[in-house]
């Protein structure tokens, strides 16, 4: 089950007091979010999302001194997965200048989207790793059931049921939640 | 390497973050550029002989005072545009306020002077390198404040670049402020804001190529 915003956020603030046990619980808990994270945005290689989510972890080490503790900590974690993941992508490839995408990245509400992505994240950690990626795939970004098949290398056939059985399985995790 | 252990050495070394470590880390970077663009001052320009006496007058103050409420906002900009979540940036607008005063100690003084007079009092003496003076003193603060920036994440590297060119520039205009013996408010609205601006623009086209992490 993924981590709640006051977990990360008590596990942050412990790390920035001096407590390693807290701050390594953290990056331990920060690795699954960053995966989906990636996972999600990035067709690639499982190799380039364990780098990108090191460089992450590097990253949130160094600079946790920009973290405003009166803040929710999601919001800060997510802009600083962004700004890895958008300098990953312009590595690959240099025509993407980074005024273009910068714009993207101050997103007036970062903090509800990323609210709603930790609760997004939650759920489909919920579900089998095939079915949230065939869901993210045709749902969330949009692409055909052909392409998702051929991205995740299984059939048509398997896609669609992945996303029938996962989105099932969602509705009734969330009716199953309501009081 | 294996992400276990990237995280087991990471969280080897976890010193206790001060509340105020951005405002220190950027304090101290501007403070180390400060000392060597001084040194420079003293050593290769040279204090205004009549310092003193500068001192007890309205102009040195006034120069003063406009390059360091500059220099304030400045920095506000950039410890707020060292942080992924900046925030708003709307208190940036008081910036104009030195500028306007300025203006108005210029209008000020141009009705008080007879206009034959006025092309001399606005070129001074040293117009033509007070503005390049005021960019060569702000190299030393602007490396400084990238030192800081190392530890810091910027990520609208364009604006975070120029806010501290402007920041290293009016810093570096107040150092200069030792040196120079021009004393009317037009020759400081033109030539040093000249030089502040520069300041800016040239870390503005720095940002997204040395603030990249």
């Amino acid at each position: 089950m993924a981590a709640s915003e006051d977990q990360l956020k008590t596990l942050m603030l412990g790390g920035l007091d001096g407590d390693a046990a807290a701050h390594g619980a953290l990056l331990r808990a920060l690795v699954p979010l960053l995966r989906s994270f990636y996972r999600r945005r990035l067709r690639e290689a499982e190799g380039d999302v364990d780098d990108l989510i090191q460089e992450t972890l590097i990253a949130i080490h160094t600079r946790r001194a920009t973290y405003d503790r009166d803040r929710p900590f999601t919001a800060w974690l997510y802009v600083v997965a962004r700004y890895r993941l958008i300098d990953h992508v312009r590595r690959r490839k240099s025509s993407v200048a980074l005024e273009d995408v910068e714009a993207g990245l101050v997103a007036d509400d970062v903090e509800a989207v990323a609210a709603a992505q930790m609760d997004l994240d939650a759920l489909l950690a919920t579900l089998s790793p095939k079915q949230a990626r065939a869901i993210l795939d045709t749902q969330i970004e949009g692409m055909s059931v052909a392409e998702a098949a051929q991205g995740a290398g299984i059939g048509e056939s398997d896609v669609k049921i992945s996303v029938h059985r996962g989105l099932k399985a969602l509705a009734a995790r969330i009716r199953g939640s309501r009081p | 390497m294996n992400t276990e252990r990237l995280i087991e050495s990471l969280s080897a070394d976890v010193p206790r973050v001060s509340r105020h470590a951005l405002a220190k880390r950027v304090g101290l970077g501007i403070l180390a550029g400060a000392v060597v663009t001084m040194l420079a001052v003293v050593i290769v320009l040279g204090i205004r002989p009549d310092l003193h006496l500068a001192m007890h007058g309205f102009s040195f103050w006034m120069k003063w005072t406009y390059t360091v409420s500059l220099g304030a906002g400045a920095l506000y900009a950039v410890s707020r545009l060292a942080r992924p979540t900046p925030g708003s940036l709307r208190g940036l607008w008081l910036l104009a306020i030195p500028v306007l005063v300025l203006i108005g100690v210029g209008i000020g003084e141009l009705a008080a002077t007879p206009s034959r007079q006025w092309l001399a009092m606005w070129l001074g003496t040293s117009w033509m390198v007070c503005p390049w003076l005021v960019l060569s003193l702000a190299i030393p603060i602007f490396l400084g404040l990238l030192w800081s920036f190392r530890k810091l994440a910027p990520i609208r590297l364009r604006a975070a670049g120029a806010a501290a060119g402007l920041a290293a520039g009016a810093w570096a205009a107040t150092i200069y402020c030792l040196h120079c013996p021009e004393s009317s408010a037009i020759f400081v609205l033109t030539w040093y804001s000249l030089g502040i601006a520069l300041a800016a623009a040239a870390g503005a086209w720095l940002g997204p190529r040395v603030l990249r992490w």
